[in-house]
């Protein structure tokens, strides 16, 4: 298709919005690496005033702990490789050996075999390699750029950080899973419901959404620590104490999530044409089974975003986890805060950056695979209303 | 829809919102016109500290709450009727500095100037989040196809990113010998200290949420580009209408309802702001509402903490995010009562 | 040697038959919730050893502490505390006295760490944790400068070193606005001996001492960072470790962090003397703290006891010579290291200074310094109003917690 005329743009607006773009995407992505950087040196290095000490690390290398160019070359042409087999000869793999009913199992174990794979590459055979060929490179072989995994060793071998880790995945799970069912069937009904009754749900849901969570908090904790006390009369022994519970956890995060998640849903409802339910109705459904037959297979891109904007309230909360969980069940973001109170020293803030680094992993991961769907879940309606 | 079933559909929903959120809200509500107090007794107490060497003992009048025979404190609960909030507004302090022909010293006081903060944060946040936002979009959108993908991911990152992560990433490029404080240092050959002066404070925790929420907008916005009317668009360059005109009299319009989602969303949340404070450490220069009603709830060593008072200031919060969101919620009502 | 904080905060071990550091195998439940800091985790690691010992140090214990203490039962059967968080275990009674159980299992403990209220025994303290001078001994060599004993000393001092090389500010001081900010007031304040708060809960701060207070904490401010009002330990430890500052009076548990060579350009050029005593006063800058434990009142007299003898397990010779620089303990085998002179110095100084006060209106007053003194500092406040402003900040407190008419 041809571009007409008065569309093609003049040199300078093209030239101009590329710039604009390179830098809002030079301050989007400049502090974050900036933090990827730090956590890979020495305290005193990575706090340093210089940023050129801070991205060649001296005090690390001196510290017998940085890479020569060997290492770099051939470090990032395995990470190019690893990168690439993942966009393009996983998902092929993935397709071609399972069976069409099931993918998600294929590609859990694909991804799992992948992780595997990579990290005895990478962290086992890789440096070996390296070293043997360090020492026989001569100047090449000389360290050139302070870096050092002790931070992430520290926090994920000597913290126990996959512990929190785990209790972020079954937090922000339930958090994601709850919240949606919940959510999808009440954004359903209030978008096909004109009610006025149904408009002042939606008023009260968005002034509950305004309430300042601090508040919320702190009323539930005494009521949680004292559950068991207040809940025997009804459920006898049985009663539990929430405090520290994830499952009372996920109860709140859901409800706060709640107003955001039906508004979401309901006009990305309102956009699936009303006809369609109307004639499964007529061909003598309930409006449930009109809802599972008709609507269901078609909702998938709405509640895809709407599902990520529930992944980032589970997974990014402090408020709400910090007070109401215990030690055993702590997720990652309160760990993180821990490292920062009063008590610490510059080499819990360098584990803290590597930690926190940890924590966005999988954030960008999760990204990158649902990119295309946010895009589009939002085009195909969230955002019509 | 029958009732029985719209109640069916929204049941579980609603029963969550007003378990967690409807409950609490009453009671916050119902707390901020009351004060529990426990029951005090004064008494002589010898208590006994350790030193380095040896103890020193002292006899002090302490007050101590009374514990009643089920080994509870006893407390009473008086109806204040308007006190909390009056401890928190302090209009007899406000009046004196008013009449003292000394406005400024209102915002002295924690309430004022926590309202003033968080007022002018909001407002002057959101123009720049949609304004950029919209220009993000509109480059994204006119950028080759081949890197918009890339160009989308590194966009998204500071919205995805955990808050407070974002604002200590952010901070540390600032604060103390931050390397952008140290480079402008020797640029401009002056001793920056930002932490120090509160506008640049201000204008971070501001830069901070527009680095943030931004790309939310961008993302909103990007998709509603992509249902922009072609045939409206070509018809308008027959008429003649330049790049400028197109963007104000077709684009714009579509854009509208998104626009006023983002700000909808934005009002509120940059409302009930209280990350930034956190991050970047600023309560001695600015405050925001949530953040002063958290302090009132943070227990001292001694466990003090004021509810009354935070339960005042978060209702107070609640109807300035009422009234900020008015003219927004009268044209949803607008909308719902054309369509039903 | 690295101690790993919070996030291992958890340290478990299930069902286990006790290692040999341990004198008894424990086979009850025992939890215990306390601060986050380094003696705690050396001690809680200690305790574990017994076996059926869960820690948590947790940064919201403030928050948490007195809730889960007044369960019935209670959420745990330690609790670690301080001289200013036992206040509201001990007002709500939720406690149990020590008496019965220190006869019978802790007859090694010195006289010095039973807490005793009204002649019972409520807490068992571990260490005690004061402020000290720590200063760059090689500047001062230099400079020809006498550790300075007062505050004007210290004011000369800091003028001195003021273009010193590498020094970029030769003071520096845990002033982050708010709690830390609050602790150097009262710092300064009790150096005169008096009280905050009167006996009948009225404020006594709008004074000549409340004056002369905030008039040096203002003269120390000049020869600070100008960004002093983010500056809290953990920042102050950094510009000392980083040879930005010449001196600082800090707590006396972070000055050991000056001789980690991992993170520090200045091992073995900084000494720690007493902290000195303020121009209007007699008695060092500084409070005295101790940190120790607590038993839960909410639970049975066995798991009581099996607490009472972990604790004691936890607290014990063995843990104190392995972890010595770890704090200024109270408990028997402890050798004072070099950078713990100071601390002792303070402490042991006549007219020593007063601990810090464990009673409801001390938590309100450090509360409204907090909040209102950093206004003073940064000059939108006249001294006179700043005073009057911590005063009404108080009293509305203390009016709506009930101690005050």
């Amino acid at each position: 298709m041809a571009t007409p005329k008065a569309m093609r743009q003049p040199a300078s607006l093209r030239f101009g919005s590329a710039a604009f773009l390179t830098l809002w995407c030079l301050i989007a992505a400049f502090p974050l690496f900036w933090i990827l950087v730090m956590s890979f040196k020495s305290p005193a290095d990575a706090f340093d005033a210089n940023p050129l000490a801070v991205i060649f690390g001296p005090r690390t290398i001196a510290a017998g702990k940085g890479l020569s160019v060997i290492d770099l070359v051939l470090g990032l042409a395995v990470l190019w490789y690893a990168v690439r087999f993942a966009f393009t000869r996983l998902p092929q793999m993935v397709r071609a050996f399972t069976a069409p009913g099931l993918v998600i199992l294929g590609w859990l174990v694909g991804c799992l075999g992948y992780a595997v794979v990579f990290i005895v590459l990478f962290f086992g055979l890789l440096p070996v390699v390296l070293d043997a060929l360090n020492a026989i490179a001569g100047p090449l072989g000389q360290p050139v750029i302070g870096l050092t995994a002790e931070h992430y060793r520290a926090v994920w071998v000597g913290n126990e950080f996959y512990r929190n880790f785990i209790n972020s995945l079954i937090v922000t799970g339930g958090v994601v899973t709850v919240s949606l069912t919940v959510g999808t069937l009440a954004g359903y009904g209030l978008a096909r419901s004109g009610s006025n009754l149904a408009f002042w749900l939606l008023i009260a849901a968005l002034i509950f959404r305004a309430l300042p969570h601090s508040v919320l908090v702190a009323g539930y904790l005494p009521v949680f620590i004292n559950s068991a006390e207040i809940l025997r009369p009804i459920l006898g022994d049985a009663a539990p104490t929430l405090y520290g519970q994830p499952l009372a956890v996920i109860a709140v995060l859901v409800a706060i999530n709640q107003p955001f998640t039906i508004w979401m849903l309901r006009s990305f409802f309102q956009s699936i044409p009303v006809e369609l339910d109307e004639a499964a109705r007529v061909d003598g459904c309930t409006h449930l089974q009109a809802f599972r037959r008709v609507i269901m297979p078609v909702m998938w891109p709405g509640v895809i975003t709407t599902g990520l904007f529930s992944f980032l309230l589970g997974y990014n909360d402090f408020l709400v986890t910090s007070l109401l969980l215990d030690a055993q069940n702590q997720t990652m973001v309160p760990a993180i805060a821990g490292y920062f109170n009063r008590e610490t020293t510059t080499t819990d803030q360098a584990e803290a950056i590597a930690a926190a680094v940890s924590i966005t992993a999988p954030l960008f991961l999760l990204v990158m695979v649902f990119q295309r769907q946010i895009v589009s879940g939002l085009t195909a309606g969230a955002v019509k209303g | 829809m029958k009732f029985r079933t719209f109640a069916a559909f929204v049941g579980p929903s609603v029963f969550m919102m007003v378990v967690f959120i409807a409950l609490p809200l009453a009671s916050v509500f119902v707390q901020s016109f009351q004060v529990t107090q426990p029951v005090i007794e004064r008494i002589e107490v010898e208590s006994c500290t350790a030193g380095f060497l040896e103890q020193t003992c002292t006899t002090q009048v302490k007050t101590r709450p009374k514990i009643n025979e089920s080994g509870q404190v006893e407390t009473t609960t008086r109806w204040v009727g308007l006190e909390s909030y009056a401890n928190l507004l302090q209009f007899d302090r406000v009046w004196a500095a008013i009449s003292n022909g000394e406005p400024g010293r209102i915002l002295q006081i924690d309430f004022w100037r926590a309202l003033r903060f968080t007022l002018t944060f909001t407002l002057v946040t959101l123009p720049l989040v949609v304004g950029l936002g919209l220009a993000i979009a509109l480059a994204v959108n006119n950028a080759a196809r081949s890197i918009r993908g890339q160009v989308i991911f590194v966009s998204l990152l500071p919205f995805i990113i955990t808050p407070v992560i974002g604002a200590l990433s952010i901070r540390w490029l600032f604060y103390g010998d931050g390397i952008v404080t140290s480079w402008l240092e020797t640029w401009l050959s002056t001793d920056i200290s930002v932490a120090a002066n509160g506008a640049a404070v201000e204008a971070l925790m501001m830069f901070y949420r527009v680095w943030s929420v931004a790309p939310f907008a961008f993302v909103i916005f990007y998709a509603g580009l992509q249902t922009v009317n072609q045939d409206t668009l070509e018809s308008a360059i027959i008429d003649g209408a330049s790049r400028w005109q197109r963007l104000r009299f077709v684009i714009v319009p579509h854009l509208m309802p998104l626009i006023v989602f983002i700000a909808l969303i934005h009002l509120m949340d940059a409302y009930r702001a209280f990350e930034e404070v956190v991050g970047f450490s600023s309560q001695a220069q600015r405050i925001t509402l949530q953040w002063l009603t958290y302090d009132f709830l943070q227990p001292d060593d001694a466990g003090n903490r004021s509810i009354s008072r935070a339960s005042a200031s978060a209702m107070l919060t609640m109807i300035g995010i009422v009234i900020i969101l008015l003219p927004p919620l009268r044209r949803t009502w607008r909308d719902h009562k054309g369509i039903s | 040697m690295k101690i790993p904080l919070v996030l291992a905060a958890t340290a478990m071990l299930m069902g286990g038959a006790a290692r040999a550091d341990c004198a008894f195998e424990n086979d009850v439940d025992v939890k215990i919730l306390a601060a986050a800091f380094e003696a705690w985790k050396a001690v809680t690691d200690a305790m574990a050893e017994c076996g059926n010992v869960q820690a948590e140090l947790d940064q919201e214990f403030r928050t948490k502490q007195p809730a889960a203490f007044a369960a019935n039962p209670s959420l745990y059967q330690i609790g670690g505390v301080s001289n200013g968080t036992i206040t509201p275990l001990l007002n709500e009674g939720t406690i149990r006295p020590l008496d019965d159980l220190v006869e019978k299992y802790g007859q090694h403990l010195q006289p010095n760490q039973l807490i005793r209220i009204n002649g019972e025994i409520m807490a068992v303290a571990m260490m005690v944790n004061t402020f000290e001078l720590t200063y760059r001994s090689d500047l001062f060599e230099e400079y020809g400068i006498d550790v300075p004993t007062d505050y004007d000393g210290l004011l000369a001092a800091a003028e001195t070193l003021k273009d010193a090389e590498g020094i970029d500010y030769p003071l520096g001081a845990m002033t982050k606005s708010g709690w830390d900010l609050a602790m150097e007031f009262i710092n300064v304040f009790q150096s005169s001996g008096e009280p905050l708060v009167n006996d009948d809960s009225t404020p006594n701060i709008n004074n000549e001492t409340g004056m002369n207070t905030l008039e040096l904490l203002k003269a120390l401010s000049d020869y600070m960072d100008p960004e002093f009002l983010v500056s809290d330990s953990t920042y102050v430890q950094q510009q000392l470790q980083q040879g930005r500052i010449a001196m600082a009076n800090i707590w006396a548990s972070r000055a050991g962090a000056v001789d980690n060579e991992a993170e520090s350009s200045v091992v073995g050029k900084v000494e720690t003397a007493m902290s000195p005593i303020a121009p209007f006063g007699d008695r060092p800058v500084a409070t005295i703290w101790w940190d120790g434990i607590v038993i839960a009142r909410n639970i049975s007299d066995e798991a009581a006891e099996a607490a009472f003898r972990v604790a004691m397990e936890g607290m014990d010779t063995e843990m104190v010579e392995a972890n010595n620089d770890a704090a200024v303990w109270l408990i028997q085998g402890y050798e004072p290291g070099r950078l713990a002179q100071g601390a002792i110095a303070t402490a042991t100084h006549d007219p020593a200074p007063l601990s810090y006060p464990s009673t409801v209106e001390m938590g309100l007053m450090h509360t409204a310094l907090g909040n209102e003194v950093a206004a003073y500092l940064t000059g939108s406040r006249s001294a006179e109003r700043t005073l009057d402003a911590i005063e009404a900040s108080y009293s509305t407190a203390a009016r709506e917690a009930g101690v005050l008419n």
